[in-house]
C-alpha cells in the first residue's frame, strides 16, 4: 500500500505528537498552517452561521490545507479527527465538514472518525473495526505500538515543558527570553527522532535544560489565576489570542486546567474514575453530564479555589452550549466560593485591544483584592 | 397547594400529560400567562445575554410564577427521548440553571427525569417520586400515572392525525374526542420545521401560523409528523443527530422536502441555538443536491419586529403561488 496523506487538526503544540505517530504508520503527515486572517475567513464563509468556533477554524484549516496543496480533489487525502455522540455539537463536526467539502467540490478524500461505540454492538462494531483500521494502516502490530508510545512520550515532553514555561514566564528578568527558550525547547522535541524512543526521552530533558537556562527572579511574588474553559480554546494558542503569555507578561503565573495529556488521560483512558469525581464536587451546582467540558469548567473553578488560587480566567467560542450553561451556573459558583471569575465568549469578531484592557483591569481587582484579604488577616 | 408549569419550553410537548396527572391527584396548577413583554424582560434579566431566547424566556416565566407565589415549580430534566441519543446541554441542566439564577431552594423544584420518553420504566419512578410528595396513597398516584400517559398518547394521536397544531389541541384539551377534522379548501401546503417551543410561541414568532392561515395556507408542523414513520436517513445522512428533537426537525425537513405534495418549507429557529445550525443546513445541502424545493430560515431573537416576519413570509407565500402558476404578477 502507498503512503497515504493524513491531515488532522492543528491544536496548539500537539502537532508534534501526532506527527510523529503518522510517521510511525508509514503515511506522510501533513499540518495545517497556524490560525491567521485567510483561514479564518475561509471557515467562515463556509461553515453555518451559528455554528460554534472551533467548526470554522477547522473547516478554515482543511479549505486552506486542501487548496495550499492541491489535493483533495485529485490527490486522496485522509482527515483525521476524534468524533463523539453528544450532548456536544463536536461530535457531529465530522459528518457536516464532509458535506460541506463535498459540496464545495472536494470528493476525494475521507474523514476518519476516531470514536467509540455507540447504540447496539452489532451494529457499531463493524463500523469500528473499519474505523481501526484505517487508523492504523496496514503495519506490523509493533510499528503501531511504537507509533502510540512515541507520540505518547512527545505528547507528555510537550506538555511539561509549557507548563514550565509559564510557571518561570512571569517571573523571568529580560522579558522574552522565556518565549525564546520555549520555542528552542518545542524545536528539540519536534525534532528527535520519530522511531527512537531513548532519543525522545533525551529531547524531552534537554528541553527542559534549555528552560532552566532562563535568569529567573525566584522570590517574586506573583498571582496565580487558573484557566478553564472549551479544550480547544484553551490549547490553541491562535484561538484563544495567548492569553497565558498576556497574562505571564502582566506578572500572573497562569495554569491550564486542560492539557492534552490531561485531557486524553480524563477522556479516554479513566473516563469513569473521572466522571465520578467530577460529578461529586459540582454536585451542587449541576446535577447532570452535560457534555463537552461544561462540567470541568465548574470543577475547575472549586477546585483552583481550594488551591488558593487569585482568580479564574473562563474561555469559550460563541456559541457553544455547554460552556453557555457553565458561564451562568459560575456566576453563582464565583458568588458562592468568594472566588473571582472572568469570563470571555471569544469568536472570530473578538478584537484584540478589548481582550487586553480587560484583562488588565481583572488583574488589577484581583491584586488589590488580595492586599485587601491579608491586611484582614 | 399550586404547582407553577412555565408556558415555555416541554409544556408544549407534554403539557397534556402533566395536567392529567396533577388532576388525578387533585393539586392546583398555576400555569404561567402566555408570552408578553413583561415576562420577556424578566427572562432577558435574570439570565445570562448570549444564551438562547428559549431558555430566556423560560427564566421569565419561572420567575413570572414565583413572583406570584406559586408552591412549587415543575420543572422536568428531560435526559433524553430517544435510544443512545442525548439532550441539548443546555436542557439537560434546565433545573440547574433556575435554581443558580434565581436563588430558590432546592425542593421547590420539581424536577422528574424523563429518560427515553414518558411511558418509559424509569419515567414512570421518577413521576412516582414527584407524586409522593403530594399523595400518601400509591393507588391513586399509580393511577394518576396511567391515565396521564393514555391522555398524552390520546393527544399525540390526534395530533399525529392532523386533527389541529398543538395551540389548536391544547385550547381543546378538556373535550378532544369531540373534535371534527376541518377539510377547508387550501391552494397550497408548507412544511414548517423548528421545536415546539419556537413554532408555537406566537410572541416571539410575530404570530406566523396565524398568518399562514389568513393567507389561506395549509401548514404541518414538525411535531405533527409521526416520528417512527418519517425516521429514516433518506441515504443522506452518514451519522443521526444526537438531540431528539433535532432529530425530529431534521428528519421532517428532508420528509418535507422530498415529498411531492408540499410546496413549501419554512425552518423557524431561534438565534443561539446551536441544533438548529446544524439541521438547517443539512436541509441547505439535501436541498441544493436533490430536491429544489423553495426553502426558507426564519431565526428569531428577542429584537426580532414582526413586520420583518410578515414581509419575508408574505413575499415566499407570493412566490410558491407565482411558481405554481396562480400568481398575482
Amino acid at each position: 500500500m502507498s503512503k497515504r496523506l493524513i491531515i488532522f487538526p492543528r491544536m496548539g503544540n500537539s502537532y508534534i505528537a501526532f506527527k510523529t505517530y503518522i510517521k510511525n504508520i508509514g503515511d506522510i503527515p501533513v499540518v495545517p498552517r497556524p490560525l491567521n486572517k485567510e483561514i479564518l475567513e475561509l471557515g467562515v464563509k463556509y461553515a453555518p452561521e451559528g455554528i460554534c468556533f472551533p467548526f470554522k477554524v477547522l473547516l478554515g484549516q482543511y479549505l486552506d490545507t486542501f487548496e495550499k496543496l492541491k489535493i483533495g480533489k485529485d490527490k486522496k487525502v485522509y482527515i483525521l479527527c476524534l468524533g463523539g455522540y453528544g450532548p456536544c455539537r463536536f461530535g457531529y463536526y465530522n459528518a457536516l465538514h464532509e458535506k460541506i467539502l463535498k459540496e464545495l467540490g472536494y470528493k476525494n478524500f475521507e474523514i476518519v472518525t476516531v470514536e467509540w461505540i455507540n447504540g447496539p454492538l452489532i451494529k457499531g462494531l463493524p463500523k469500528f473495526i473499519k474505523m481501526v483500521f484505517k487508523l492504523i494502516g496496514f503495519n506490523a502490530p509493533w510499528n503501531i505500538i511504537r507509533g502510540f508510545i512515541n507520540a505518547a512520550y512527545k505528547l507528555i515532553a510537550i506538555d511539561d515543558v509549557e507548563k514550565k514555561a509559564y510557571k518561570i514566564m512571569p517571573r523571568e528578568l529580560n522579558r522574552g527570553d522565556t518565549e525564546k527558550a520555549f520555542s528552542e525547547a518545542l524545536k528539540i522535541i519536534d525534532e528527535a527522532p520519530y522511531n527512537n524512543l531513548k532519543k525522545i526521552k533525551e529531547a524531552h530533558i534537554k528541553a527542559l535544560n534549555v528552560l532552566k537556562e532562563v535568569e529567573i527572579d525566584e522570590v517574586k511574588e506573583v498571582l496565580k489565576v487558573g484557566i478553564i474553559g472549551e479544550v480547544y480554546m484553551l490549547l490553541d494558542y491562535d484561538n484563544n489570542r495567548e492569553i497565558e503569555k498576556k497574562l505571564s507578561y502582566m506578572g500572573v503565573e497562569t495554569d491550564r486546567s486542560l492539557t492534552t495529556t490531561t485531557w486524553a488521560d480524563d477522556r479516554i483512558i479513566h473516563v469513569k474514575r473521572h466522571k465520578k469525581h467530577m460529578m461529586e464536587i459540582v454536585k451542587p451546582y449541576l446535577g447532570e453530564f452535560i457534555g463537552g467540558d461544561g462540567q470541568e469548567s465548574i470543577m475547575n473553578t472549586i477546585l483552583y479555589k481550594e488551591k488558593g488560587y487569585d482568580g479564574v480566567v473562563h474561555i469559550l467560542p460563541f456559541g457553544c452550549l455547554p460552556e453557555l450553561v457553565a458561564k451562568e451556573i459560575l456566576v453563582k459558583v464565583s458568588k458562592d466560593i468568594d472566588m473571582p471569575v472572568l469570563t470571555f465568549t471569544l469568536d472570530e469578531q473578538t478584537g484584540e485591544a478589548g481582550l487586553i484592557t480587560r484583562l488588565e483591569a481583572f488583574v488589577d481587582l484581583i491584586e488589590k483584592r488580595k492586599e485587601i484579604l491579608i491586611r484582614k488577616n | 397547594m399550586t404547582i407553577g408549569i412555565p408556558r415555555a419550553l416541554y409544556y408544549y410537548i407534554y403539557y397534556p400529560m402533566w395536567e392529567k396527572f396533577f388532576k388525578e391527584l387533585n393539586i392546583k396548577i398555576a400555569l404561567s400567562p402566555k408570552t408578553n413583554k413583561k415576562i420577556l424582560d424578566l427572562g432577558i434579566n435574570y439570565s445570562i445575554d448570549e444564551i438562547c431566547i428559549s431558555i430566556k424566556l423560560f427564566h421569565g416565566h419561572v420567575k413570572y410564577l414565583i413572583d406570584q407565589g406559586v408552591d412549587y415549580v415543575f420543572i422536568p430534566r428531560v435526559l433524553y427521548e430517544e435510544n443512545h441519543k442525548s439532550n441539548c446541554p443546555k436542557l439537560l441542566a434546565l433545573p440547574d440553571l433556575i435554581k443558580d439564577s434565581f436563588d430558590i431552594q432546592d425542593s421547590k423544584i420539581l424536577s422528574p427525569k424523563i429518560y427515553l420518553n414518558y411511558g418509559s420504566k424509569k419515567s414512570r419512578e421518577e413521576m412516582k417520586k414527584i407524586g409522593e410528595i403530594f399523595v400518601k396513597d400509591e393507588k391513586k398516584i399509580n393511577k394518576a400515572i396511567r391515565e396521564s400517559i393514555r391522555f398524552q398518547r390520546l393527544y399525540e394521536s390526534y395530533l399525529y392525525k392532523n386533527y389541529g397544531d398543538t395551540l389548536e389541541l391544547y385550547e381543546k384539551l378538556s373535550n378532544l374526542k369531540i373534535l371534527t377534522k376541518n377539510e377547508e379548501d387550501y391552494d397550497l401546503k408548507i412544511g414548517i420545521v423548528g421545536f415546539p417551543y419556537d413554532i408555537y410561541e406566537s410572541y416571539l414568532n410575530g404570530s406566523l401560523l396565524e398568518k399562514l392561515k389568513k393567507m389561506g395556507v395549509k401548514y404541518i408542523v414538525s411535531n405533527m409528523l409521526y416520528y417512527d414513520k418519517i425516521n429514516n436517513s433518506y441515504d443522506f445522512l452518514s451519522k443521526d443527530l444526537f438531540w431528539h428533537q433535532s432529530n425530529v426537525c431534521l428528519k421532517s425537513g428532508l420528509y418535507f422536502l422530498k415529498n411531492k405534495k408540499i410546496d413549501g418549507v419554512i425552518t423557524l429557529s431561534c438565534f443561539g441555538c446551536g441544533l438548529s445550525s446544524i439541521y438547517t443546513k443539512l436541509l441547505d445541502i439535501f436541498n441544493e443536491e436533490r430536491t429544489k424545493k423553495p426553502l426558507m430560515h426564519i431565526v428569531i431573537d428577542e429584537h426580532t419586529g414582526e413586520t420583518g416576519i410578515i414581509t419575508r413570509l408574505e413575499a415566499f407565500i407570493d412566490l410558491l403561488r407565482i411558481k405554481k402558476g396562480e400568481g398575482y404578477v
